[in-house]
């Protein structure tokens, strides 16, 4: 027999409000993602990654005091490299735009397109906590019988996929712009890589978006969880491979891997090509190195085919959304 | 059913739905006030569409309906504040352990974690679950699974819990159970229950209004009293002896009665009230253990009204 009252209460406390009810539907879902082991090991990864770009970002700060450490300590192996070393210092220093913004967009480029990809790994194992797990045991009946509708739960699973993303991609690649800007010897260094914050921002907030909601539809298209995340793998790894192959085929066929879309996306917001062509003709020495890129290669960099990833991927943000409409339902 | 007076928890009119060219309600017209409410009819009636439409699980085809006095349709989130719902099958979230998956549904309902935990536990104190509630819900039995589901309609205190066939899958003393909680619910703690079932008995137990819906319409609604009243002139007499002397004694007085398989007299009186069997017992000296009136007036409530709507159909 229970030693404590057992009887029921009535509860006269003050309901929190909607939002608050779609941040509890959020963060059970990123409770239950982080749950696995390896979501938690990838994380830590990411976050690692974040600290190489850091620990990368200081050394090249480093470059722009004369009497560093870092080029002291270059000094140490070859006196000749200390010199060179020098120059590039007092030249960096008369063009921060250069030295600072280029750098620091073509560095960011690449750490936000290749962090991408944990974040679509990432995303694949998450997806049969998404929907599919609240489909296959009737929950979704228990969603909608609270004080919450499809929408907020759609908006809950949102939040949880784009938090996951925040986790494992743009989280990461945030806290590596500002803690190596804070690292750096000026504080100017803010100011001339503000523009690489708004490329990262654009583009991760935006593709963000668009893979939330892509993972929410393909939770959704079946109650078994190896056949949802299989899906999202299959179509991640066809379609990279599919795209170069369709290149020299059928040109539109590469559009239907989400990966090719979000990378020419990404082209077009962080205009490498433009930083390409501003380093090649302007950083001494490195600028030279630059120049041995194939024209095919600066062409593709140049005019990424962004109408045509913008409209692909809009179509299946759209087929996805179709599928949530059709799919997550009580019955 | 007169309940003018009352605050009405439920109120339909022309209530309809289809599914496709399937009519599952046909013009439901409702008012019901507070209290616990059984809602009868064979599988396939219209029961737990019913209830999905008042909770806004299934949309409403045509006609209205109001719960607690808000238009379903255009209020769903509120109603569903103050409204709590077990589903027949089950419905858990995989992975969570019980107690964990019932303070989730309380802040799905508004409240705030620490409340929500502590009423969670408080809940699953209240009907019965002791530490079983640190285990994932993947491993439950269809009891606990049934209490879990009671505990996580009523975690938020709502005015009103809809249960859907609340019994099922229960061993008899688990059944026991669940209905004791289910009855104290309205008559302990003023919770307006609505409990669809297709047992009879189980109903019998634990409402005092009675809805019999078939075909998708409402045959009957009215207490549980008024039923009985109309099917008064029966009882059935609990005795530990002398079976064949009450038979004997009531055969004289031309009440026909019948000594039942569990050792149950039958006796039918043919009066408003238990009066002249109390008599007959008195002149007897013979002391009932027990006087069941209107033993089947429930069952042969629905049985009539059921072959009254296949007549019509």
């Amino acid at each position: 027999m229970p030693l404590h009252d057992t009887s029921y209460k009535h509860w006269n406390g003050v309901h929190l409000g909607l939002w608050n009810r779609r941040l509890v539907i959020a963060r059970n879902g990123l409770t239950a993602c982080l749950r696995n082991r390896w979501m938690r090991h990838l994380v830590v990864l990411c976050w690692g990654a974040a600290l190489g770009v850091t620990a990368l970002l200081f050394l090249m700060g480093q470059l722009l005091v004369a009497d560093s450490i870092v080029v002291q300590w270059v000094g140490n192996f070859n006196p000749g490299l200390q010199t060179f070393a020098h120059m590039l210092t007092t030249w960096l220093e008369q063009h921060p735009e250069i030295s600072v913004r280029t750098t620091q967009n073509l560095l960011f480029y690449f750490f936000c397109t290749y962090q991408m990809r944990a974040g679509i790994f990432a995303l694949g194992m998450a997806i049969p906590v998404l929907i599919t797990r609240d489909l296959a045991s009737n929950a979704i009946i228990i969603y909608s019988s609270k004080a919450v509708n499809r929408g907020d739960y759609l908006l809950g699973k949102f939040a949880t996929a784009f938090g996951l993303m925040v986790l494992t991609w743009l989280g990461p690649v945030c806290a590596a712009w500002f803690m190596g800007n804070l690292l750096a010897p000026d504080w100017r260094f803010f100011w001339h890589s503000r523009t690489v914050l708004g490329h990262i921002l654009v583009y991760g907030l935006s593709s963000l978006s668009f893979l939330s909601l892509l993972a929410m539809g393909v939770s959704a298209c079946a109650s078994k969880e190896k056949s949802t995340a299989g899906l999202w793998y299959m179509w991640w790894i066809v379609g990279g491979v599919l795209a170069p192959i369709a290149e020299h085929t059928q040109p539109w066929l590469r559009h239907l891997s989400f990966n090719y879309n979000l990378d020419q996306i990404a082209l077009a917001v962080f205009r490498l090509g433009d930083d390409l062509n501003t380093a090649r003709n302007n950083i001494p020495v490195f600028g030279d190195m630059l120049r041995n890129i194939r024209p095919q290669t600066m062409e593709a960099l140049n005019t990424p085919a962004l109408s045509g990833a913008v409209a692909s991927s809009l179509l299946m943000a759209g087929l996805a959304a179709l599928i949530l409409y059709k799919k997550v339902k009580p019955e | 059913m007169q309940c003018d007076m009352l605050p009405l928890v439920i109120e339909t009119q022309a209530l309809s739905k289809l599914y496709g060219r399937q009519r599952a309600l046909d013009g439901v017209n409702l008012k019901v006030a507070p209290g616990a409410i059984g809602l009868l009819g064979p599988n396939g009636a219209g029961k737990s569409t019913f209830m999905k439409c008042l909770l806004q699980l299934q949309p409403i085809s045509s006609g209205s309906a109001k719960l607690l006095g808000r238009e379903v349709g255009s209020e769903g989130r509120e109603i569903r504040k103050r409204v709590g719902y077990t589903p027949e099958q089950d419905c858990h979230i995989p992975g969570m352990v019980g107690c964990e998956y019932v303070t989730y549904c309380a802040q799905l309902c508004g409240l705030p974690f620490r409340a929500a935990r502590q009423r969670a536990h408080e809940l699953l104190d209240f009907v019965g679950m002791g530490q079983e509630r640190y285990r994932k819900i993947d491993t439950y039995s269809t009891g606990m699974k049934q209490r879990l589901k009671l505990a996580q309609a009523i975690v938020h205190d709502p005015e009103v819990v809809f249960l859907d066939e609340p019994t099922n899958g229960l061993d008899p003393r688990g059944q026991t159970q669940i209905l004791e909680l289910v009855h104290n619910l309205w008559h302990a703690y003023g919770i307006t229950v609505v409990v669809s079932s297709h047992l009879l008995n189980d109903v019998d137990q634990i409402c005092e209004q009675i809805i019999i819906i078939a075909r998708g319409r409402v045959l009957v609604h009215d207490t549980l009293e008024n039923l009985k009243a109309r099917k008064r002139g029966a009882a059935e007499v609990v005795v530990a002896e002398r079976h064949q002397e009450l038979q004997a004694a009531c055969e004289r007085r031309h009440w026909p009665c019948e000594l039942l398989p569990n050792g149950h007299v039958k006796v039918e009186h043919q009066c408003g009230s238990l009066n002249p069997l109390l008599n007959l017992l008195h002149e007897l000296k013979l002391a009932p253990l027990e006087i069941i009136p209107s033993p089947n007036a429930l069952e042969e409530t629905f049985v009539q009204a059921l072959e009254i709507s296949h007549a019509a159909a």
